[in-house]
């Protein structure tokens, strides 16, 4: 699997870089770490360059790269890379131009074999869009802290599950909240969800929200299905069939020590960009971090 | 496929509004007293300012969007829209991105780093003037994005060498770098060379047949208001961004240590200064005969011949898009001009800001320096010049004093990171916020504004 840690800077991305990690591992993950840096208008890029190969000369490093660097410490002093890269230290001048606008620095990592350090100039939706599909990446990993239309574009746009980190406290003991519906992503949040609950040894709510009294019978199949994944993989799984505002329901049982799994919405795609969708909704509302699965 | 769809809608929303704009300015009347070939020519203008500011496509395609709707509106044939794209401005605006390349990889910013110390000193205020000044004065004749490409790395390395943790010592980073940015632009309205605008300034005056000026008497006018800016530039950022140190001793000493490691100025760097010079001498001597543009393409052809600058390095650092964008930026001010486009927002605009002033000779200053001014903080300084010069040129008054005024404040690009290369390149350090533009920004414009005008009542 292949997974995209989205950072945004060094003041507020420390819990993205450590949870999103720590996820990674539980799926053994080739892992990439990606910053997107201000956009440069095309009026002044060549001037911006000119600026920029002068400064090398006076070895003052291009704004991204301290980023970077700040990535490679916290890999570094959690032994998520290899002693030999750690011994290296921060190989700056080993920054590789992948593709246009797109410098990488290659690690070798401990759980999975590579780690990779991403550094790109522009908006950052189009960036991480164009990163997902050129990199077929299964997971993208953001900050809650980043602005809230951005966190719903990425879930519009991204074909790649998303992991929205989202006021994530880490003296917090954390349980995983599966919501689960009939829908086709269920099956692939239960998967996730199995993992991730394995990984942070969990315990795990398992819940399904209708909007009437009489669960369907398409509901009821999914929610055993689950609860019985749960029970195969010794991973202790409590049931929760609740009536009402399916978004209202998961944000009240989630409160602030949850994090959510849930499926992606099969909704039209019109329908989901001007009325969203269930998932975007929970992310938007929620606070707690959310794991929306495609 | 539907959410691809979707995304490229959004990401194109401007390109489509601006489409629709046009679709429906087109199909509304003529209006009164502008003939139609003017009106289709304004519906370009207005998507073509609409696609600039908000880039949904590159900017050479709003470039080759212009020209193709030329054509299409039946504004001009496609040999005269071949004609109009190509000039003596832009032969300077490619020549003089392409000098810049040539002259920023000699490294001379050492050279310069040196120069300033040895000038200045270690007291910051003494620094500070040193920037601005030597900012200044270079950029008036090798524009402004090459000295500040040059300056920044000088002013970075002090910085650093002060504090390591730039946080602490965030004042002093703005001070430092706000010098070179503002000192480059004040700098670069002393001669034609200064930047693109002034050059095409200088074109339609020769080409709607105005007035001939030379490289000296475009200087004549301008230099003593770079002059007079110097020191009031200086105040300004001094007290808008006060720093946290009032002496360098010690990163000056280490700047003096790390300049000093790249020894004697070697023979190549005096041979980059010589060519340089024998550029400037061929503005000065040459360009009325042959023309600016060409005078600069010659030295870029002398820097390749010496070997001083590889072709790849050329291509790869010169920006064509905006080349062929200035060309058809032109193109548009000569057809706006030619169509009487211009004329028609040249009188509505005085008759609606007679209320500013009933003067109309300050008023029309007062017309070409509002428009420009906000212009040039929104678009490119030199396509602004591009779409406001035939406009100013066409308001009456004296054509020369007024197309002074547009050229020079078209420089008065403070207050935004995107107006001009010089904010581009300081911002791209990651050290200035969009803020900070502001805080100084708009004191150095007033600032401008004034001086100019004091230079208008006196020319």
């Amino acid at each position: 699997m292949k997974f995209l840690i989205a950072i945004g800077g060094k003041e507020f991305s420390e819990p993205t870089l450590q949870v999103g990690l720590a996820v990674a591992k539980a799926f053994n993950a080739t892992t990439t770490i990606a910053y997107v840096g201000s956009k440069v208008n095309a009026f002044t890029a060549d001037s911006v360059r000119l600026a920029q190969e002068s400064m090398e000369r006076w070895e003052i490093e291009q704004p991204g790269v301290e980023v970077l660097e700040w990535a490679y410490n916290y890999l570094a002093g959690n032994k998520y890379i290899d002693p030999l890269s750690i011994e290296a230290g921060f190989q700056k001048n080993t920054l590789v131009e992948t593709a246009v606008n797109r410098l990488q620095l290659f690690l070798s990592g401990t759980f999975c074999k590579n780690v990779e350090l991403i550094l790109r100039r522009g908006d950052i939706i189009p960036e991480l869009r164009s990163e997902v599909e050129a990199h077929n990446y299964d997971v993208t990993i953001i900050g809650g802290s980043q602005k809230r239309r951005m966190a719903h574009d990425l879930v519009q746009y991204i074909d790649s599950s998303i992991f929205v980190v989202n006021h994530f406290d880490n003296s917090k003991k954390y349980k995983l909240l599966l919501a689960v519906d009939d829908s086709k992503g269920t099956s692939n949040a239960v998967s996730y969800g199995v993992r991730v609950a394995k990984a942070f040894k969990m315990p795990v709510d398992v819940l399904t929200v209708s909007k009437k009294e009489h669960f369907g019978k398409g509901y009821q199949d999914a929610h055993m299905h689950a609860l019985k994944v749960f029970e195969r993989e010794n991973i202790q799984a409590t049931s929760h069939l609740k009536v009402g505002d399916p978004v209202k329901t998961i944000k009240d049982s989630a409160g602030e020590d949850h994090i959510i799994v849930m499926g992606v919405s099969h909704r039209n795609p019109i329908a989901k960009f001007l009325f969203a969708s269930k998932p975007l909704k929970v992310m938007e509302e929620c606070k707690c971090p959310v794991l929306i699965v495609k | 496929m539907l959410n691809h769809i979707i995304y490229w809608l959004t990401q194109k929303r401007w390109l489509i509004i601006s489409l629709l704009l046009g679709v429906i300015l087109i199909n509304l009347p003529t209006p009164e007293g502008l003939t139609i070939s003017g009106y289709h020519t304004l519906i370009i203008v207005i998507i073509a300012i609409l696609l600039i500011i908000s880039e949904p496509i590159p900017l050479p395609a709003t470039a080759l969007l212009i020209i193709i709707l030329e054509v299409v509106f039946g504004i001009a044939s496609p040999n005269e829209a071949a004609n109009s794209f190509m000039s003596d401005a832009v032969f300077f605006i490619m020549g003089s991105l392409m000098l810049a390349v040539a002259i920023v990889s000699q490294g001379l910013d050492t050279r310069l780093a040196l120069g300033i110390i040895r000038l200045t000193g270690n007291r910051t205020w003494k620094i500070v003037l040193g920037f601005v000044g030597i900012s200044a004065l270079l950029s008036s004749f090798i524009g402004e994005h090459t000295v500040t490409a040059m300056m920044m790395p000088v002013g970075l390395t002090l910085v650093r060498y002060t504090n390591k943790d730039i946080g602490k010592i965030k004042r002093l980073t703005s001070l430092i770098l706000f010098s070179i940015a503002y000192g480059s632009a004040i700098g670069s309205i002393g001669t034609p060379s200064g930047g693109g605008r002034n050059v095409i300034m200088l074109d339609y005056w020769r080409g709607f047949g105005i007035a001939d000026i030379s490289y000296l008497e475009w200087m004549k006018y301008t230099y003593p208001m770079l002059l007079v800016e110097i020191p009031l530039a200086v105040l300004i950022l001094w007290f808008t961004f006060t720093p946290e140190r009032k002496i360098l001793d010690s990163a000056v000493r280490k700047l003096k240590v790390q300049v000093a490691k790249s020894g004697r100025i070697k023979g190549r760097e005096i041979l980059a200064i010589l060519i340089f010079i024998a550029v400037f001498l061929g503005w000065v001597f040459l360009s009325p005969k042959i023309g600016l543009g060409i005078v600069a393409l010659l030295g870029v052809v002398s820097y390749l011949i010496f070997g001083l600058i590889k072709w790849e390095d050329l291509n790869r650092n010169t920006n064509w898009g905006v080349i062929i964008l200035f060309g058809a930026a032109i193109s548009l001010g000569v057809q706006m001009t030619e169509t009487g486009a211009a004329m028609w927002v040249a009188e509505k605009a005085i008759s609606g800001l007679k209320f500013v002033t009933p003067n109309i000779e300050i008023l029309r200053w007062f017309v070409a320096v509002f428009l420009t001014g906000v212009m040039t903080n929104l678009l490119s300084n030199a396509a602004t010049v591009a779409v406001i010069g035939p406009i100013v040129l066409n308001m009456g008054g004296d054509q020369i004093l007024l197309g002074f005024s547009t050229a020079i404040a078209s420089a008065f690009a403070y207050l935004t990171v995107v107006a001009s290369p010089t904010c581009m390149i300081i911002h791209s350090s990651g050290l200035i916020t969009s803020r900070d533009y502001l805080k100084a920004g708009w004191k150095m414009f007033l600032m401008s504004a004034a001086v100019l005008f004091l230079m208008y009542q006196l020319w």
